[in-house]
């Protein structure tokens, strides 16, 4: 896919410079043009992610995540070729390799349980999708009754109650779930919702918390300085930074077990050259953060998701005050309303299984990077000094 | 008798106006009121005798108003100019059905012809509800349909529900639970008594107990026709939902109920390998499980509840079962990448073997490419990190270069380390066989591929290895003697754990297996060699008759029992403390050194015994009788540092 096309070229043109001069001390220099290649191709990925978002919407829609991922896929593999491709295991064995490639591996474990964390998410995304289709197929009945419009409501009732419920403990709307729909439950039966969704989202073990993890991934991410600056310390930074950049940005657009806490912000240096762009977008989305977390209204900064919450809370008031057969002028606001919501359904239809696709793609990238990677450490280290 | 003149009414409430006028502003309240005043226009109607009779003449009317529905909408005729008063009936009909379902307790499934009653009914609403889509008429009877049909959906959703959550459990029997039912006997009930009576095998109702996800036939009946009649209505999703989260989170209890609890990668990578071990166990038995029993129980239930819809089926089904792979492929991934050390080879082929059976049973047709790929993906990895930790037993043994004898000459700890977990990785012969190959065919495709499996091809990699290292271990002792003892030592070691264990023993093969015995002989020979050729040489009996006169020379015959009283006592002294822990090994040092000394020792003693003084010189000189000398030699090789000095006393 497009993870490839691009960047083949540096790939190949990696490998056969190594291959030529792998006999050869000294080709720092062209180590130095490999670093810098790196870096201009993340520069060039992040600022055409930053024009790709439109300035009124949320930056975080389903198409923007997909190129966001797809951007991820792509620095990853050139990361790896310039980290590992063609070159001496004890290279990256030494100092201060010996320690930041291990911490780089340990942020890849993190950013592997944050992967199945989004892709839960995204089944919950997927569930709003669902009730809000049901909305669609009720008011899309011509002339509106009563009972389309009380279809509708339920729905739409326990979409705002799903939403909702995203932030916050677990627990405590697991047992509201349960709740519901026992025999001796409450006898006001078109008040119980379509049926809650959170049991059936497959949580993360007790405790876990995507904020935390975001935190930890954080956590001792310095950028190299002095002579470090100019080695491999540099790309496993950058590598870095990108990895919490993206995982951040899932765990703030798609609802994640426990983001109470989530950061708002974590410290790449301004003068990097290669962090402009992602920094202009950092800032951005941690605005947006900001402001819902005000409003309490945390279901997730996914532009799509936020367009749902404003047509719901609409087309509930709509519903409240319906009388049959209605007003013709509001109920072609309706009508406007439920095509958008509509349009939105497509759009989730269409995107949120290859976004769920594409976030196990990074799951099993990052998987077999790590895999690799440790391969080399252990040849290094065997090298260096023979076990048993 | 069948037109009911009801036009004018229904002419009153046409106007939107007219009926905003008379409903008060909230809906709920408005359905309400709306509801008793079309209660009170029915009952101005003649009496209806016979309910039964009312309800078909009833579907019979809508039926009619159906029809011209239809052929208006094909062009064949106009469109009706009013709604008839059946449709007002029916929904009055349904409603007052619902109402009787929740006032009285009976639910749905208790009573057969009640709920046919109320499914035919609904089912005619749910067309007048369609045919309001496609057919536009302003009508306040038709409004009313589509909310009762809400109402009736509504309903049945919540019984869906209830039934969905009435999931026996593991340990109830199923016939039991039946019984407990105040039993309103149903067509259905009774020709089920008879299965059961026909099957009164314990064993099967055993089965029937342990089947999962456990439901009733009459349940699994009930839920289907809710289904059919929510999907014929329109609200699939309403289904869908309900039944793919109640199974789900049901699912998720099963699972639970074995003991299984979603680990975090980030967990399994801070875990002790001990508590590993244990979740491993339970990842196997959970995924067992999966691939035995649930997912095809899973399975049978959606396909039974949702019996006209095959593919809402599959749908539902892999909804459920995609989440429930995925992440218990995720332990396995989660472990793939954890460092690699030898302990973790035989849980790893566990692990597959597990996985192997889920792909298996995932090939049957019903599951997606994609998730199908990750299951055999997760599998292959786990065999690459298997087949990388068995080769890593290659590194272990080069790097085992130890500079210090293992005392006695006994098995070194390396040999034991090696066949033991050969012989344990020989259990996972098939599967490793299998790994091997797979990992060939990708790195080698071309590379014509010799007759012998690439497993043991790598089992002899391996035995050479070990003989290597210890051909230049046993190089450390100074005493070639001791040298040969540690060989054979090691050497019968390993050939009886290849004899113990069919599958090393066809792996290597026999002819392998006869030349380490002739080997082992080559050992022994050189043993007997270094320890024995001098002592015997002392009762050479040449040397001892000098030359030409034939006379027995005195002093060298002493000297020649000094001697050899000296050698055979430092070889006592030494090789009773030297090991060989192989009974059959040590008997058969045994016996062989007494089969060449005993009778050399006997013959020397009986021809030379004579030219010694009996007394004190022959008590000075010969100091063993060939019985002491077969006695002293069985105390050899039993790494007892006893010295004769303590034997004598």
């Amino acid at each position: 896919m497009r993870a490839t096309d691009n960047q083949g070229s540096f790939l190949n043109r990696i490998s056969i410079r190594r291959n030529q001069v792998v006999s050869m001390d000294g080709n720092h220099e062209q180590e130095l043009e490999d670093l810098d290649l790196f870096q201009k191709h993340v520069a060039d990925r992040f600022s055409d992610l930053l024009s790709s978002t439109s300035d009124d919407d949320s930056v975080l829609s389903i198409a923007w995540l997909r190129k966001l991922l797809d951007a991820f896929l792509c620095c990853e593999a050139e990361f790896k070729a310039v980290l590992l491709m063609g070159r001496d295991p004890s290279q990256i064995s030494k100092p201060p390799l010996d320690r930041l490639v291990p911490e780089f591996l340990d942020r890849v474990v993190k950013a592997l349980d944050v992967c199945n964390a989004a892709a839960h998410g995204v089944e919950s995304v997927r569930h709003y999708q669902k009730l809000a289709e049901i909305v669609v197929a009720a008011f899309e009945q011509k002339p509106i009754g009563d009972g389309q419009v009380r279809r509708a409501k339920k729905a739409l009732n326990s979409l705002m109650l799903t939403l909702e419920d995203k932030e916050g403990s677990t627990h405590k709307s697991a047992e509201r779930t349960w709740s519901f729909g026992r025999r001796g439950a409450p006898s006001n039966k078109d008040r119980s919702t379509a049926g809650n969704f959170r049991s059936l989202s497959w949580t993360m073990s007790k405790g876990w918390s995507a904020a935390k993890q975001i935190q930890a991934m954080s956590a001792n991410l310095v950028a190299p300085r002095g002579g470090e600056s100019s080695g491999l310390a540099l790309p496993v930074y950058i590598m870095s930074t990108i990895m919490v950049f993206v995982m951040w940005a899932l765990v703030a657009a798609i609802p994640c077990q426990e983001r109470n806490g989530l950061l708002t912000h974590f410290p790449v240096p301004r003068q990097l050259g290669w962090a402009q762009s992602m920094i202009v977008l950092q800032d951005r989305i941690a605005e947006e953060w900001k402001k819902k977390k005000e409003k309490n209204k945390l279901a997730g900064l996914l532009e799509e998701t936020q367009r749902l919450e404003r047509l719901g809370l609409s087309l509930i008031e709509f519903s409240d005050s319906f009388q049959f057969p209605g007003e013709a002028e509001r109920l072609e606001e309706v009508a406007a309303q439920v095509s958008e919501l509509s349009e939105i359904c497509k759009k989730m239809e269409e995107g949120l299984v290859p976004l769920q696709q594409q976030i196990r793609e990074v799951f099993h990238r990052v998987v077999r990077s790590r895999t690799e990677i440790l391969d080399v450490l252990d040849q290094g280290g065997k090298m260096s000094a023979p076990t048993m | 008798m069948e037109k009911k003149p009801h036009s004018d009414q229904n002419d009153n409430v046409s106007s939107p106006r007219d009926n905003s006028e008379t409903v008060d502003a909230k809906s709920d309240d408005h359905q309400q009121q709306h509801g008793e005043k079309e209660e009170k226009d029915v009952e101005e109607d003649p009496p209806l005798l016979d309910p039964e009779l009312s309800l078909a003449q009833i579907l019979d009317e809508v039926d009619r108003f159906l029809e011209t529905l239809t052929n208006a909408q094909k062009g064949k005729s106009d469109p009706p100019d009013q709604v008839p008063n059946s449709v007002e009936l029916l929904s009055k009909m349904v409603e007052s059905m619902i109402h009787a379902y929740n006032a009285c307790k009976t639910k749905f499934g208790r009573d057969l012809e009640d709920d046919a009653s109320f499914l035919e009914a609904v089912n005619r609403i749910s067309k007048l509800s369609n045919g309001i889509y496609e057919f536009p008429i302003q009508s306040s009877s038709l409004n009313r349909a589509s909310s009762v049909l809400q109402r009736a959906m509504s309903f049945l959703e919540d019984e869906l529900r209830v039934l969905l959550h009435e999931e026996p459990k593991p340990n109830s029997n199923v016939s039991d639970q039946k019984s407990q039912k105040p039993s309103k006997q149903s067509s259905f009930d009774l020709n089920h008594e008879q299965d059961r009576c026909v099957l009164p095998d314990p064993i099967e109702q055993n089965k029937e107990q342990e089947e999962f996800p456990g439901f009733s036939q009459e349940a699994i009946s009930n839920m289907n026709k809710i289904a059919s009649a929510m999907i014929f209505a329109g609200y699939e999703s309403e289904c869908c939902m309900v039944y793919g989260i109640l199974r789900g989170s049901a699912f998720k209890g099963a699972l639970n109920k074995l003991g299984y609890d979603y680990v975090s990668i980030d967990d399994v990578h801070r875990m002790q390998w001990e508590s590993l071990e244990g979740e491993i166990a339970l990842w196997i038995k959970v995924v067992k499980q999966c691939s035995t029993n649930f997912f095809s129980g899973e399975r049978k239930l959606c396909d039974s509840v949702f019996s006209d819809h095959p593919s809402l089926s599959q749908t539902l089904f892999l909804d459920l079962a995609r989440p429930v792979v995925l992440q218990l492929l995720d332990f396995a991934e989660a472990l793939v990448v954890t460092k690699r050390s030898a302990e973790k080879l035989f849980k790893f082929l566990d692990m597959y073997e597990t996985l192997r059976d889920l792909v298996r049973v995932m090939d049957d047709g019903s599951y997606p490419e994609e998730l199908k790929s990750e299951a055999s993906e997760a599998k292959t990895r786990l065999g690459e990190a298997a087949m990388s930790i068995f080769c890593d037993l290659e590194n272990s043994i080069k790097s085992d270069h130890g500079r210090t004898p293992v005392p006695s000459g006994a098995v070194h700890p390396l040999t034991r380390y090696v066949m033991n977990y050969l012989k344990y990785a020989c259990e996972y012969k098939e599967t490793l066989e299998q790994v091997f190959q797979k990992h060939l065919k990708i790195e080698s495709d071309d590379v014509s591929t010799p007759k012998t499996s690439p497993f043991s091809v790598q089992m002899m990699t391996i035995m050479d290895l070990l003989d290597a290292n210890l051909d230049m271990k046993s190089k450390l002792y100074k005493d070639y003697a001791l040298c040969y003892v540690f060989l054979m030592n090691n050497g019968r070691y390993i050939l009886q754990k290849i004899k113990g264990s069919t599958e090393i023993h066809e792996l290597m093969g026999d002819t392998w297996c006869r030349k380490r015995s002739s080997l082992m002989r080559q050992y022994h020979k050189n043993y007997q060699r270094e320890t024995w050729s001098k002592v015997l040489q002392c009762m050479n009996h040449e040397g001892l008759q000098a030359s030409g006169h034939g006379k027995v020379s005195k002093p060298v015959l002493k000297e020649r029992f000094k001697n050899f009283n000296a050698m055979f006592d430092e070889i006592h002294r030494t090789q009773t403390t030297w090991v060989v822990s192989d009974e059959q090994l040590q008997s058969e040092l045994r016996v062989s050194i007494s089969a060449v000394m005993i009778p050399a020792y006997r013959s020397f003693l009986g021809r030379f015994q004579q030219y010694l003084a009996p007394g004190r010189q022959s008590e000075k000189y010969i100091k063993y009788q060939p019985e002491d000398i077969e006695t002293l030699i069985d105390e050899l090789f039993d790494g007892n540092p006893v010295s004769m000095a303590r034997r004598r006393a």
